[in-house]
């Protein structure tokens, strides 16, 4: 950009810079200046526009121009002899700002794992091992019993896998990394415990309304307030009904055994970019803590970094992640925007575990380990000559009306079988009442505090429901 | 704040008694590891709290969450173990609730500079009368430990399984450097010095800060236990060191991490007027005058 030296420099504008004050065109006694008529969008003013045919270097504009970076002379060729001279910010800092290499694009893709016997595992470490083969290496976390062990694992394994894990310092602090990195579109997660989850709220609204995905592994334990570090489900109205401030919803998976905390977390992950949302897989304090039999799965997978994910590169330059819509139409906008897409999840994701349902006139609703304890009181039922059957729902948002439905014309009798105070039979109540169905008695088996139901006091409900009918 | 006695034209207090330390024991048995620092720290403060005088319903006793949190509880003051890393704005609210009383907040290194960071600095430049009493172990002892705001860079914990990339905070240099009125540094092995900080930061009227490093002996480094502590020491009061001379505080206090100096780092020689006096103040000026009859 040198000029001959018997030229004057002319004028430059960094439209960013430009508020639109037009103290420019007023100052130009060569009318080359006129009001623009573009939007820049980066800014929301509208800069001016610059014809330079006539242009003398005379100088005024960029005198009469308030922005110290706003109308400059080229090259730096200053006429203001012993006034500050301006420096061109993207020289300040090199080469940085204009040479934005372009990220590689790297595909989804399959990496199939060799056959191998199945590993004995904690439940927090195979949520892990799981989110390792759906391809997360961002894992931000703060420590909190009993759900740890999930962070430490990745302490230990990505900084091998070219992953990073930050101890947060606080829960605040993990949410809105995931954000960060969610919003760059990597695969994030964090393991956290109920009342790191609470403080987590506020940015799992923000995720949900700039739609960002991320996992949640939350292994719920005895509430409310500081409670103990038992398991206890009571979290399921905070995770389905109460993700932050806002019209929002995100997919919940509850695992109810080591191999599921695996399996469920690589799912979330899909759900997560599949929709652009995050999703909590809710275990139980038990989940995290109890070792049992994993398979693995038959492949790795690593997910391609999205389209709508900013990528700092200039291809993607136009992507922008934000939850602000400060007209009130463009929210509402949004909000129907994001009610179609819950409505979408709620039609195509239900999940749930049918056991001897088929034929159940006693039908037990329960989750996470207490559908365990469920599935040994079927058992023993059964045995007794009872035609009992365990509904399981996997994911408890969207809760899977449309298996439990039909199961309602022979069943006459449900028992929820939970460790809240109904949580999960709200839930139930609510998708009844939603689908339209009346549904037979409903009875419960309740613990809390971090006791769980009994198999015998679960199969005494049975009983006690059923010589009521006879 | 020492004295029970009446003084100011208010009725007649009940007689002055004096307290020992044995009042401040709590009947729970405390369930620490065994050689943990914190044991110290509460005898300190049992020891610290009799001198002062003040009998247990009057001390509210703050915590946040952390194995050091568990303090209250082996106290006979109100203990009140709160939320994880907000033990501070919970003190304030009990602190403007009832002035009279003598609030004592304690916590560990990763409740009071990671989780409830942010809290510190608006408790100092709030400036109400608490003493904050933070049992540094550089790690997270409760949750089996994990890297804490103050773990040593370099050092492997079970959430910096290769060592720790970051650089640790300095707890000592952060509240000097928000304005606190009385900074101090003590260690548990030296039980007379510990207890004169404690009690000296209870009698300071205003915020007062005191970091004890009180070694974790279960995920804590080997090299950073109660005798090694004892043989880095180094008073302050040795050293000559002017309490009053808040600059020379913050050099001593820069060495955070490699010496161990114990004692009164800064102690604001004019205390400012503390929040409580200010709102007693304004309510004072903004109630409305009686007409005279």
């Amino acid at each position: 950009m040198s000029h001959p030296t018997n030229v004057r420099p002319r004028p430059f504008l960094e439209p960013a810079y430009c508020k639109g004050c037009l103290r420019c065109v007023e100052a130009c006694p060569k009318h080359c200046i006129t009001p623009g008529s573009t939007l820049n969008p980066a800014t929301g003013y509208t800069p001016v526009e610059l014809h330079l045919d006539h242009c003398n270097g005379c100088a005024l504009c960029v005198q009469a121009c308030p922005e110290p970076f706003g109308l400059r002379l080229d090259e730096g060729i200053s006429h203001l002899e012993g006034e500050f001279r301006l420096e061109d910010p993207t020289k300040l800092f090199g080469k940085k700002c204009v040479h934005i290499t372009e990220a590689p694009i790297e595909p989804d893709a399959e990496f199939p794992l060799p056959a191998c016997e199945p590993l004995v595992l904690k439940g927090a470490y195979a949520s892990a091992i799981g989110a390792l083969f759906a391809g997360c290496r961002h894992v931000f976390g703060y420590p909190i019993t009993p759900s740890t062990e999930g962070a430490e694992l990745m302490a230990k394994m990505l900084p091998k896998l070219g992953g990073s894990f930050v101890q947060a310092v606080s829960e605040v602090a993990a949410v809105n990394m995931m954000y960060g990195a969610g919003g760059a579109g990597v695969p994030a997660m964090t393991f956290t415990s109920s009342p790191g989850f609470s403080l987590m709220l506020e940015g799992v609204s923000y995720m949900i309304g700039a739609e960002v995905p991320g996992v949640f592994v939350n292994i719920m334990r005895g509430g409310p307030g500081l409670g103990n570090i038992a398991p206890e489900q009571a979290d399921i109205k905070l995770a389905c009904r109460g993700l932050g401030h806002g019209n929002t919803h995100a997919p919940v998976l509850a695992p109810s055994t080591p191999q599921e905390m695996l399996d469920l977390t690589m799912r979330a992950f899909e759900l997560a970019f599949r929709y652009r949302t995050p999703v909590v897989v809710l275990g139980d304090g038990y989940l995290g803590q109890m070792t049992g039999a994993v398979k693995l799965p038959p492949a790795a997978r690593r997910m391609a970094r999205p389209d709508w994910a900013v990528w700092g590169d200039r291809p993607h330059r136009h992507n922008l992640i934000s939850s602000i819509h400060l007209s009130e139409p463009d929210l509402e906008a949004h909000n129907e925007h994001l009610g179609r897409k819950y409505a979408a999840i709620t039609k195509r994701e239900q999940r749930a575990d049918l056991y001897r349902c088929d034929d159940a006139e006693v039908l037990l609703v329960a989750c996470n380990t207490p559908a365990r304890m469920a599935k040994g009181a079927v058992e023993q039922a059964r045995a007794r000559g009872i035609k009992a059957g365990l509904f399981r729902p996997i994911t408890l948002w969207p809760f899977p009306i449309d298996a439990l439905a039909p199961l309602l014309t022979r069943a006459g009798q449900i028992i929820v079988v939970e460790a809240s105070a109904g949580q999960l039979e709200d839930e139930l109540r609510l998708a009844l009442s939603h689908a339209g169905r009346v549904p037979p008695p409903i009875a419960h088996v309740r613990r809390q505090g971090g006791v769980l139901p009994q198999q015998s006091e679960i199969l005494a409900k049975i009983e006690e429901t059923q010589e009521a009918f006879a | 704040m020492s004295s029970t006695t009446a003084d100011c034209g208010c009725p007649p207090a009940a007689p002055v008694e004096t307290y020992t330390a044995k009042d401040f024991r709590s009947t729970l048995k405390p369930i620490w590891c065994p050689g943990c620092g914190d044991y110290g720290v509460v005898t300190g403060l049992y020891r610290a709290l009799a001198s002062i005088g003040r009998p247990p319903h009057e001390i509210a006793f703050v915590s946040g969450i952390g194995c050091s949190s568990r303090i209250p509880g082996y106290t006979t003051a109100y203990g009140f173990n709160t939320v994880h890393g907000r033990a501070l704005p919970i003190a304030q609210g009990i602190k403007m609730a009832n002035p009279d009383l003598l609030v004592l907040v304690a916590g560990g290194d990763g409740d009071g500079f990671s989780i409830g960071g942010g809290h510190v600095p608006h408790a100092i430049r709030r400036n109400l009368d608490l003493t904050y009493i933070v049992m540094d172990n550089h790690i997270y002892g409760l949750t089996k430990g994990q890297l804490s705001p103050t773990t040593p860079r370099g050092a492997k914990t079970s959430t910096s399984s290769y060592g720790s990339i970051e650089e640790p905070v300095n707890p000592l240099l952060y509240v000097l450097a928000y304005g606190c009125g009385f900074v101090a540094q003590a260690i548990p092995s030296d039980m007379d010095g510990m207890t004169k900080v404690i009690e000296e930061a209870i009698r300071y009227p205003g915020f007062s800060f005191v970091n004890i490093q009180s070694p974790c002996v279960t995920f804590g480094d080997p090299e950073d236990q109660a005798k090694v502590q004892k043989a880095k020491m180094k008073k302050l009061s040795d050293l000559g060191h002017d309490p009053a001379n808040r600059l020379r505080a913050m050099e001593l206090a820069q060495t955070y991490g490699t010496d161990l100096y114990t004692g009164v780092f800064y102690r604001n020689p004019n205390p400012p007027q503390t929040y409580d006096h200010y709102i007693r103040e304004r309510q004072e000026a903004l109630r409305p005058k009686q007409a005279a009859a």
